[in-house]
């Protein structure tokens, strides 16, 4: 990939007027005040970078690689700039022309085929349980949780042991008649660290007439990859994909994870595909794929029964970056919560605030993710909620993390939990 | 002293923390929101991150006895390259410390150290119902430090007037190291005619004459109602005559902006749901303070400008008033946009000219942007003559860059020639020192004697204003 060719960069780096606006918005420049690390300044890295004056070192990799990719600079630019798409692009080209740059087994390997995913997730889970660290270690997934290997094993005290693909079928009939086909992109987050999501999604769409179904051969959605600088891989990845679920005829794709969707969204495929002879039957795909709360709430335009004894229960509201920036979605997972009975939604400060999770970030950025975790954990205890929802399993990881770190006793969910249980209540 | 040196000893000085040292790292200081800097990004041989006065007044000790160049730096969102150091030098970026130190409610006035960002400060004076009226466009993102280097002011100038008038005095460090409190050591007063008054000389110095670390200044009450006027007009000539008529009527409203017919087919194009009326130009008003004045106000405002405008409209509600003022608020993204393959560039953006002379000032940009082949969106308050010509350019095409070079100088030699100015708000930096001896005359001679006197040893900013 003819990095100077992408359109970003060649249509959108001269645009920056470097007015700062970004820099009042970005939480990883609230932290640091240093301009290396504000969207302005990777802009301006990546002109650098593509006009020669710097080189693809580690060192420019490592200011570009601050960023968590939240998009919040993007969705403020006056100018129109996807600087965290300059930014991808620009790890990318360095990740390419720069053999030092790590090319951890995790990304090329690991997270490239699922059933290796799925089997580490198992070993590591049972490793846990008979204490066996070391072993847990190999497996490297510890890599993509958050927190240096101490930290990490702390929060995976609870990893569960069945995957949601290990509890679901490939094919969910509807319960009632059918009136979609709907297929489930199932994530690798979801599958491992919140399979109860899937679960739940599967419940509440068979409910409401969806048959349901979760292809087998399905990989990552790639944003992992986008976001450590491997676009070759994530094209790899959603070519495979595209290919897969283009073979089904559904009426639409439905994902419960934020990241998924906005790396299968129509933005994600221009920026993957644009001019490839893929582009077309990308786009296509893209055309089909729903947020879950926007499909329970524009398509399914779901109701639920008034139920006496619905319990009263104050919920609080984290919006994802790859939702709320990403894609704009702030409004339908409120109203889903609003639309359950018994809900009280109690919004907190900053909710589109990233959390500092962002995939892989609090790995590789341990400390600055955890500063602006405990920003978000002040901004949600302050509303005395008693659950804690958000619509990204990366999210969920992070936020369940920072209620342990607060001893904040508190559930971690996706709305859609919420709306099984009042189902099954 | 060479460069590692340098660092080294700043390293001492300050600690690592505070120091920038790799070569990689300083470039990012080499630019701020200038047109300029992004033609040729000037980087500085450190950067320093002081917390203190004593931190800041150690580094200019040290940067006066080995003559080394020493640049202040906020948010680096000035238009003049004010805060680069193009000779070379210390940046200091003052941003990072950003602390309120007092708000003195009874005495309706705020202390606080250089980096605090404007809307910041703002957020917690209306906590007690107090605000600090100059509302630069840069307000999220820029620091008070800025605002008083620059004298920034904004689009509420006509009314509340530029940073100047709210301060009451500074602590300044010295280009020799020397700190001093101007205004009175121990004052809190508000009315003060002792001594020369040094504070006003500081505020729009552009950082040339000490660095400012901290700043006491005036707060007002907070208005309790707004309104939002507009009227549009099918012959540019009424919209200047309109102001003088509301001024004449009695009515001085805190805002008037105007948006030419470039700027009104810019918004539409960019946002076509905001469905601009066609028309030569639209002017909005706003008006603020008690709910019956604003509605009074409102009132007659409709009724002058009623006289020759095609429309006039008057809002209070919120949602109405937002709509109203869509247009304005997206007008620096909508010119952003006006070329798929342009960009709108920040130089010779800022010309002032007399209030009656606005309409003339706007006709002959686009003359000469026509002239010169370039693209151009005008909008501006025209409640104080500030004219914002925004030229839309592809900067990475020489032969246009060239162009708009040219462009940029006549309209500057044109705001002399209206009897203006080449900056009404964003200051002269590297970008307008060409102008001073044809704007100033002999008063640059006078100007240059208050700077040696300061800086003998020319280490504070140089390069900048003259
Ligand atoms: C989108 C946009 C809109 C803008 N709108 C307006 C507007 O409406 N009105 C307006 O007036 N300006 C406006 N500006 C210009 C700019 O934001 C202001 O001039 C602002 O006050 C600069 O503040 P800063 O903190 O960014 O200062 P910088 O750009 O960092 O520095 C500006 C100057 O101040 C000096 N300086 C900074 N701090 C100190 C200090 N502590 N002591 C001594 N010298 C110091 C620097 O050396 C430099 O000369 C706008 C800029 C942008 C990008
Ligand atoms: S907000 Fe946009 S134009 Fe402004 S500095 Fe950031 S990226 Fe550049
Ligand atoms: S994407 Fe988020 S973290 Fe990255 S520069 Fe933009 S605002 Fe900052």
């Amino acid at each position: 990939m003819d990095f100077k060719k992408l359109p970003p960069v060649q249509e959108q780096l001269m645009k920056c007027v470097r007015c700062g606006k970004c820099r009042s918005v970005c939480p990883v420049f609230a932290e640091v005040g240093i301009e290396t690390t504000a969207p302005r300044g990777h802009v301006f890295m990546v002109q650098m970078l593509r006009d020669g004056k710097v080189e693809p070192t580690n060192e420019v990799y490592e200011r570009l690689g601050q960023c968590l990719l939240c998009e919040t600079c993007s969705i403020n630019c006056p100018s129109g700039i996807d600087v965290h798409e300059l930014n991808a692009a620009a790890r990318s080209y360095i990740y390419d022309n720069n053999p030092s740059v790590g090319k951890e087994l995790l990304f090329e390997t690991l997270w490239t085929k699922p059933a290796m995913l799925r089997s580490s997730a198992r070993v590591m889970s049972a490793a846990q349980k008979l204490g066996l660290q070391s072993l847990a270690r190999k497996t490297g997934l510890t890599k993509i949780l958050p927190g240096d290997l101490k930290e990490a094993e702390q929060m995976m005290d609870n990893i569960p042991s069945k995957s949601a693909r290990s509890r679901l079928s490939e094919i969910n009939l509807a319960r009632e008649e059918k009136k979609y086909t709907v297929g489930y992109f199932l994530g690798c987050g979801t599958d491992l660290f919140s399979p109860n999501v899937a679960v739940a999604a599967v419940d509440v769409l068979t409910r409401n007439g969806c048959e349901v179904i979760i292809p087998k051969d399905m990989k990552c959605c790639g944003l992992p990859h986008i976001a450590n600088g491997k676009i070759e891989t994530a094209q790899k990845l959603a070519a495979h994909n595209i290919k897969v679920l283009n073979a089904y005829d559904f009426d639409y794709i439905v994902t419960d994870c934020a990241s998924c969707s906005s790396a299968l969204s129509r933005k994600n495929m221009e920026f993957l595909f644009a001019g490839l002879k893929i582009e077309d039957a990308a786009l296509a795909l893209s055309e089909k794929v729903l947020d879950l709360t926007v499909f329970l709430i524009d398509v399914l335009d779901i109701r639920l029964p008034q139920k006496k004894t619905a319990e009263k229960i104050r919920v609080t509201y984290h919006d994802p970056c790859h939702l709320a920036n990403a894609q704009l979605i702030k409004d339908h997972p409120r109203e889903l919560l609003r639309r359950i009975p018994g809900i009280q939604l109690a919004e907190m400060k900053a909710p589109n605030t990233c959390c500092g999770g962002s995939g892989t970030y609090s790995t590789t950025h341990y400390e600055m993710s955890m500063k602006i975790l405990d920003k978000k954990m002040d901004n949600a205890m302050e509303t005395g909620a008693k659950i804690l929802t958000t619509c990204c399993p990366s999210c969920i990881m992070q936020l369940s993390y920072g209620c342990k770190r607060h001893n904040w006793d508190v559930q971690v969910l996706h709305p859609v939990e919420l709306l099984s249980r009042y189902y099954q209540s | 002293m060479d460069t590692s040196q340098l660092k080294q000893e700043l390293v001492q000085l300050l600690g690592k923390d505070k120091v920038l040292t790799q070569d990689l790292d300083l470039m990012y200081y080499s630019y701020d929101s200038s047109f300029l800097t992004k033609l040729e990004p000037a980087p500085p041989n450190a950067v320093v991150f002081p917390k203190s006065t004593q931190d800041v007044q150690k580094v200019v000790e040290f940067a006066y006895q080995n003559r080394i160049n020493i640049v202040p730096r906020g948010a680096g969102t000035g238009e003049t390259g004010g805060c680069i150091a193009v000779q070379g030098g210390i940046v200091m970026d003052l941003s990072t410390w950003n602390e309120i130190i007092e708000i003195d409610v009874k005495n309706m006035q705020v202390i606080v150290s250089p980096g605090v960002i404007h809307a910041e400060l703002n957020n917690e004076l209306a906590k007690y119902n107090l605000f600090f009226p100059p509302d630069p466009g840069s307000s999220m993102m820029c620091t008070v430090g800025g605002m008083v280097a620059n004298n920034a002011s904004g689009l509420r100038a006509v009314k509340y007037w530029a940073t100047e008038p709210y301060i009451l005095g500074l602590e300044v460090v010295m280009p020799n190291g020397d700190v001093i409190i101007t205004g009175g050591m121990k004052a809190r007063c508000i009315k003060n005619v002792s001594g020369i008054n040094l504070t006003k000389l500081m505020v729009g110095s552009e950082g040339i004459l000490g660095i400012v670390t901290r700043i006491r200044l005036r707060c007002f009450p907070k208005p309790k109602a707004r309104g939002i006027a507009m009227a549009v007009f099918d012959n540019l000539d009424d919209a200047p005559a309109v102001v003088m008529d509301v001024y004449q009527a009695g009515i001085l409203p805190s805002g008037i902006e105007i948006l030419d017919s470039s700027a009104i087919k810019a918004v539409n194009d960019f946002k076509p749901q905001i469905k601009l009326p066609d028309a030569e130009a639209i002017l909005l008003f706003e008006v603020d303070g008690n709910p019956p004045s604003v509605e009074y106000e409102g009132q007659v405002i409709q009724e002058v400008a009623g006289r020759k405008a095609r429309t006039v409209e008057w809002a209070t509600e919120p949602k109405r008033m937002a709509e109203l003022w869509e247009g304005r608020s997206v007008t620096a993204a909508a010119s952003a946009r006006v070329r798929p393959d342009g960009s709108r560039i920040f130089a010779g953006e800022d010309i002032s000219v007399p209030i009656s002379r606005v309409a003339d000032t706007l006709r002959a940009l686009r003359d000469l942007a026509d002239q010169h082949g370039i693209q151009i969106v005008n909008y501006g308050h025209i409640g104080d003559g500030n004219v914002h010509t925004a030229p839309v350019i592809n900067p990475e095409i020489p032969q246009e860059v060239e162009k708009v070079i040219k462009f940029v100088d006549e309209v500057h030699l044109l705001a002399i020639e209206m009897n203006g100015s080449t900056t009404g708000e964003h200051g002269v930096g590297a970008v307008r020192r060409a102008y001073a001896e044809l704007e100033h005359g002999k008063a640059v001679e006078y100007m240059r004697k208050i700077k040696e006197s300061f800086d003998p040893a020319g280490i504070m900013n140089p390069g900048k204003v003259f």
